[in-house]
């Protein structure tokens, strides 16, 4: 295959940030001139941080980027745009209050004299929408038009400032089918055009419509490239979905007892018109791991934020030991024996600038031991602080330290230690591992097995399988805000199934999914 | 009463309140544009005090009104820009940099005129009438009866503040600058996506906050008081942050708060003289008038919320009756 | 130890910050003075240093005797501003407070002693119900508190110029002000002489305390430091939000009533305020410089007061006019709350600091090894 052909080579590409943390490893990654190639992988496969560095967001701790025959350095989005890159975000980069026209032409606009030549900027705008079948409306706000819409702006605006590689990160995450069929029309539409589209997603049935070839990233490696045609669905699955190091967690089998917590047929469309969940009804029991895998984005975290009455649903009930849990306010939830570990323990985990002490506290504050009279026990406060620290092995110089000083890790540890000393019912716990060292990752796990062991109902949501499949007694899968599949046991599951199930290849019959209800 | 609504329906009356409304709707203007990048300039109080203060100095010291007017406006933009060294560079939340303005304008003039003249708490000798901005009839308009009472006659300034206006939604809506200016507001990684230097915007948006308020300063004691005094700015500076908040950040509808303060303050003047008013409770109206208008104007934003949120779930209820 | 590397450098900042503004305001004397030297000696030791050499005593209790109100508003500016709430009508209720105390101080007829401190209760009580119109409107309708507060400034200012003028003026008087109060609800002062140090001071530093235990020894204070810090935390994690906002901004609003009442009951025997008094702006200085921490409100009310003192005497005493506090306060303001002031090197400890964890660490691995 002659290199020419190749109008962009990434070449032993490693990313190291800061914090050590390795999102790339010697990744080869190429595309051919005109073609639809997909980049596909697990979150925190490594995708995102690749795609960054093409566009000049990030630069690579070692490797060569080339980009139509040349070696380029791209230190910025400009650069990369000035080397015929465009990049679509998943968070759309747009002006609400301006224009459709407007928005395409920011920071280029036409002039005449002093002044905008709008006339000119819809000019642009409709040439280039008719040229590449990219309907808009030039004069609407862009606050005003659907989602859809939104994208193919973001993607005129690559064009006209002459993007000829387009990068389109998880394009049909926000989109509803119709929508997502009408970018494909335009997407190969650009490609009989002669240009050339990165596209990230892990949706299998996508990649098989669109794509040509594709590149698969696993744990921040290149599981190798793959003409789309000669390669199965189920087998992209195999290499996608997968454990590099099983880490075997010890526990007993689970005696499940009754349920603590139902949930009945929550329903939520989200602020673009999209449904994140579709008749969500399961229950956790007194006593087991309930597991939630998925993809993110399938509406694992709208599910959680009905839950902790973060966010409101449009219908359906949530019950904890009977009473109904949806618009209460949080004190009347943790007052019925709920915690949550949130999945963004930056914004409700922790209040940064304040110490380890007063975070470990601020659920049970208002408790009577803690108080005597209208002042604080401060004695109790810090006994129950510095206990907490040493059960929980926060790494840290005193109680009184800040949190936002700490690593990752401990930071986690400070939210678990608050929300697992509670004496939990429940426990909610979104994605309690995630980007922390392993030794608290261990210990967190440890600690969800032994509190279910001791008679709590906890309800994993894991977008990382190995601790899905690890911890769970029992598991549901959620795809696109169902649930898609429901396994009693575990232990006989495979990655292949698991596989199958969260990239929307296979779906239960509705009788197997009801039994995660245990009604009757 | 009716003595009340005479007044009102004079000519001299409404051609007062347009000569009031004129440095609230300067600063206002400036309130508008710095919020439409983004930033709360709480300075223009300040900022006002201190170029009015300049502008009387120098046309004194010129003796010529146009250099006081340019310095005024060259005074203001020097501030603003120091607010956003502080606000920008080095993270000074911009209120607080605002309101150290503030503290400048109301005793660090006294302190400063004094340093210049040995005169305190007011300029009243150096200013004469040679050096105050002239009032200009506007031929036509001067001759038609009561019309040409109120439009016609007023200064050079006063026409400038209300063609400010037009000129800011011009700028605003009509030029590159404008639409920078909007989208580093709105959205500013969406415009730094595209090459915007967004610093670069902000420090604009600020420096013609800042020139406006000093072109407010100068209408003040080049014109309206005749003469800088320590009292002269009296919370106009706020009102003028109240204007925007009420007129929704647009120019047109900041203009139009802005006459509503200029009546209410014309009101008070009048009012002041009549028996069994009293001036002050006038004076609330105002204050009164932007609170609600806060008021209604949440209360607008919330019901749009809650509708838009029931048409979503309406359509999703619909689907699935199906 | 670490930590305290930290804490030393944020000391040094604020005080290079307060340096760089006296710094500032001895360029500008040596510019305009042709006594500078007089003048800086009246600025900087004037207040407590008496001109023969000994220490000024009647001076130093003047400087104690302007504490009082700005005390209240610092600590009122402290807890509305640790709940990241952007109140600034402590101005207004200073004022507001100071007539209600005045009325009730001319027309209720009590016992001595009882008699001023009902006074300053119901001036207290009304200012932070008055608070509930900005506290309100923030929480149920999510308007700006900031501009409703500046408004506020001025209708509270309005009213009260209106009802002394229209309801309670004392028409024998050449300026308008009120009756004078009854003897029975003036606050005793606390040293003799003309310095006006009345027993107000002592109940300012009472709460002082009162107010350091609240914010940091009672669940309420805590949950106002947390939602200052993080909301969406504070929501997770239980606490009534919307109510705590509330209840930070009626705090605030008592705090200033009482700090407006004492002053007034406490150093004039009639209302004669025809303006705001400008003590809520100079609270918002204090609750700066003292990093929104009520046990530092004295001493930061104690450094304006002295400065504010020694402007005075360079006023009296040398060229200089006294506004000159405004030009210094304007500097410390600027420089004290720029979070990268000296940030590069705040940034090289911070760095440093890492490092020598991640070395410990290092070690600590290869010891296990």
């Amino acid at each position: 295959m002659p290199q020419d052909e190749f109008v962009v080579q990434m070449k032993g590409i490693t990313k190291v940030y800061p914090n050590g943390i390795a999102a790339n490893q010697g990744v080869d990654f190429n595309v051919r001139q005109g073609e639809i190639h997909a980049l596909m992988g697990e979150n925190g496969a490594g995708k995102s941080t690749l795609m960054k560095m093409l566009f000049g967001l990030e630069q690579p701790t070692t490797g060569e980027i080339i980009v139509n025959g040349e070696t380029v350095r791209l230190t910025s989005p400009t650069v990369a745009i000035s080397k015929g890159i465009g990049m679509v975000h998943q968070h759309f980069m747009l002006v609400p209050s301006l224009t459709v026209a407007e928005n395409i032409v920011l920071g280029m606009a036409p002039k005449k004299g002093l002044f905008i030549d709008y006339k000119k900027a819809v000019e642009i705008t409709e040439e280039y929408a008719k040229k590449y079948n990219l309907f808009v409306d030039p004069d609407k706000r862009v606050m005003d038009i659907p989602v859809g819409m939104k994208q193919k702006v973001e993607i005129l605006k690559a064009l006209v400032r002459g993007a000829k590689i387009l990068i389109l990160d998880e394009p049909t995450a926000v989109l509803t089918t119709q929508e997502t069929e009408e970018l494909f029309r335009e997407l190969i539409h650009l490609k009989e055009q002669g240009y050339t589209i990165i596209f990230i997603s892990h949706k299998l049935k996508e990649i098989k419509q669109i794509t040509d070839r594709l590149t698969i990233m696993r744990a921040g490696r290149s599981m190798g490239v793959y003409e789309t045609a000669n390669i199965t669905e189920q087998e992209i699955s195999r290499l996608m979905v997968g454990r590099d190091v099983v880490l075997a967690v010890q526990k007993d089998k689970a005696q499940p007892k009754e349920p603590v917590l139902q949930v009945r047929d929550l329903e939520y469309t989200n602020e673009w018109n999209k449904k994140m969940l579709d008749h969500v009804s399961f229950s956790v029991r007194r006593g087991e791991i309930l597991g939630v895998a998925g993809v993110e984005g399938n509406g694992q975290g709208e599910l959680v934020q009905m839950l902790f009455n973060l966010n409101q649903p449009d219908a359906g009930t949530a019950t904890v030991n009977g009473k109904d849990i949806i618009g209460m306010p949080q004190d009347k939830i943790r007052a019925l024996g709920v915690s949550l570990v949130p999945e963004d323990r930056m914004t409700y985990g922790i209040a940064g600038a304040a110490t380890i002490e007063e975070n470990v506290i601020s659920d049970r504050v208002s408790e009577k031991r803690f108080n005597k009279g209208p002042l604080f026990n401060m004695k109790a406060i810090h006994e129950e602080s510095d206990r907490l620290i040493k059960d929980y092995t926060v790494l840290c110089k005193s109680r009184q330290q800040k949190v936002q000083m700490l690593s990752g890790g401990n930071i986690q540890k400070v939210v678990v230690a608050r929300e697992f000393s509670s004496d939990p019912e429940l426990i909610i716990a979104d994605q309690p591992t995630r980007g922390i060292d392993v030794g608290a990752t261990e210990f967190i796990r440890k600690k969800l097995v032994e509190l279910s062991r001791k008679g709590a109902a906890v309800l994993l949501v894991s977008a990382d399988l190995n601790e899905v499949m690890e911890l769970s007694d029992s598991l549901i899968v959620m795809y696109g805000g169902q649930i898609a599949a429901y396994f009693e046991d575990t232990s006989t599951l495979t990655d292949e199934i698991m596989g199958e199930y969260m990239l929307g290849l296979k779906r239960q019959s509705d009788e197997e999914i009801r039994r995660v209800c245990h009604e009757g | 009463m009716k003595q009340l609504f005479d007044m009102i329906f004079q000519a001299e009356f409404l051609s007062s309140v347009i000569r009031i409304t004129a440095p609230i709707l300067f600063a206002a203007l400036g309130a508008v544009i710095a919020e439409k990048a983004g930033l709360v300039n709480m300075g223009l109080e300040g900022m006002m005090m201190i170029a009015a203060l300049f502008g009387t100095l120098t046309s004194y010291w010129t003796q010529s009104w146009v250099v006081g007017v340019l310095c005024a406006l060259i005074v203001g933009v020097l501030l603003s820009l120091m607010v956003g060294f502080f606000a920008l560079k080095l993270k000074t939340d911009i209120i607080l940099a605002g309101i150290a303005v503030n503290m400048l304008g109301s005793g660090g003039t006294i302190f400063l005129l004094y340093m210049f003249t040995g005169m305190r708490g007011n300029t009243g000798s150096l200013v004469s009438q040679n050096i105050l901005i002239p009032t200009v009839n506007i031929p036509l308009i001067q001759d038609i009866p009561i019309l040409g009472q109120i439009l016609s006659g007023h200064s050079i300034l006063t026409y400038l503040a209300f063609f400010f206006v037009f000129l800011m939604w011009m700028l605003l809506y009509k030029t590159p600058v404008g639409l920078n200016i909007r989208a580093v507001g709105e959205n500013d990684h969406a415009a730094e996506s595209v090459g915007i230097n967004v610093r670069r915007i902000q420090y604009i948006a600020l420096a013609i906050s800042g020139a406006l308020a000093g072109l407010g300063g100068a209408f003040m004691s080049m014109y309206y008081s005749q003469g800088w005094n320590s009292g002269m700015v009296a919370g106009r500076g706020f009102i003028a942050l109240a204007a925007r908040a009420m007129g929704q950040g647009e120019p047109v509808g900041t203009m139009l708060s802005s006459l509503l303060f200029g009546l209410a303050q014309a009101l008070r003047t009048k009012v002041s003289a009549l028996q069994g008013v009293s001036s002050y409770l006038v004076s609330v109206i105002p204050y009164v008038a932007t609170v609600l208008g806060l008021v209604i104007y949440a209360i607008a934003t919330m019901r749009r919320v809650k509708k838009t949120r029931r048409a979503r779930s309406v359509p999703a209820a619909a689907e699935e009756k199906k | 130890m670490k930590d305290k590397r930290l804490l030393v450098f944020e000391m040094v900042r604020g005080a290079a910050a307060i340096l760089l503004a006296l710094c500032v305001a001895t360029i500008f004397i040596f510019l305009c003075s042709d006594e500078p030297f007089t003048a800086l000696r009246y600025l900087l030791v004037g207040p407590i240093v008496k001109d023969s050499g000994g220490f000024n005593t009647a001076s130093f209790y003047t400087i104690l005797a302007a504490m009082i109100p700005t005390i209240f508003t610092g600590l009122a500016t402290c807890v509305m501003f640790s709940a990241g709430q952007f109140n600034l009508a402590a101005e207004g209720n200073v004022m507001a407070g100071g007539f209600i105390a005045a009325l009730c101080g001319i027309y209720i007829k009590m016992n001595t002693g009882l008699h001023a401190v009902v006074c300053v209760l119901i001036a207290a009580v009304i200012c932070g119900l008055i608070m509930l119109i900005p506290a309100l409107l923030k929480v149920k309708l999510g308007a700006s508190e900031m501009v409703t507060s500046l408004m506020l400034n001025y209708i509270i200012m309005y009213v009260v110029l209106h009802f002394l003028n229209y309801n309670f003026a004392d028409r024998s008087k050449g300026s308008t002000q009120t009756f004078p109060f009854q003897s029975t609800a003036q606050i005793p002062a606390l040293v003799p002489g003309g310095s006006k140090l009345s027993w107000g001071f002592v109940v300012a530093l009472v709460f002082v305390a009162l107010v350091a235990l609240f914010m940091y020894r009672t669940r309420w204070g805590y949950a106002i430091r947390m939602i200052g810090i993080n909301k969406s935390f504070s929501e997770y994690s239980g606490m009534k939000v919307g109510g705590v906002i509330v209840l930070s901004q009626v705090i605030g609003g008592i705090l200033a009533g009482l700090g407006g009442s004492i002053e007034v009951l406490g150093r004039f025997n009639t209302f004669l305020w025809k303006e705001l008094p400008g003590y809520g702006w100079t609270g918002v200085t204090i609750a700066i410089l003292a990093k929104n921490n009520p046990i530092f409100v004295p001493l930061a009310a104690f450094f304006i007061a002295y400065l504010n003192k020694g402007c005075m005497l360079m006023a009296t005493y040398s060229d200089v006019p006294s506004e000159m506090i405004d030009i210094i306060q304007a500097a410390i303001f600027l420089f004290f709350a720029a979070e990268q002031f000296l940030a590069g090197y705040r940034q090289k400890i911070v760095v440093r600091n890492t490092q020598a964890d991640l070395a410990k660490l290092e070690t600590v691995k290869e010891g296990e090894a």
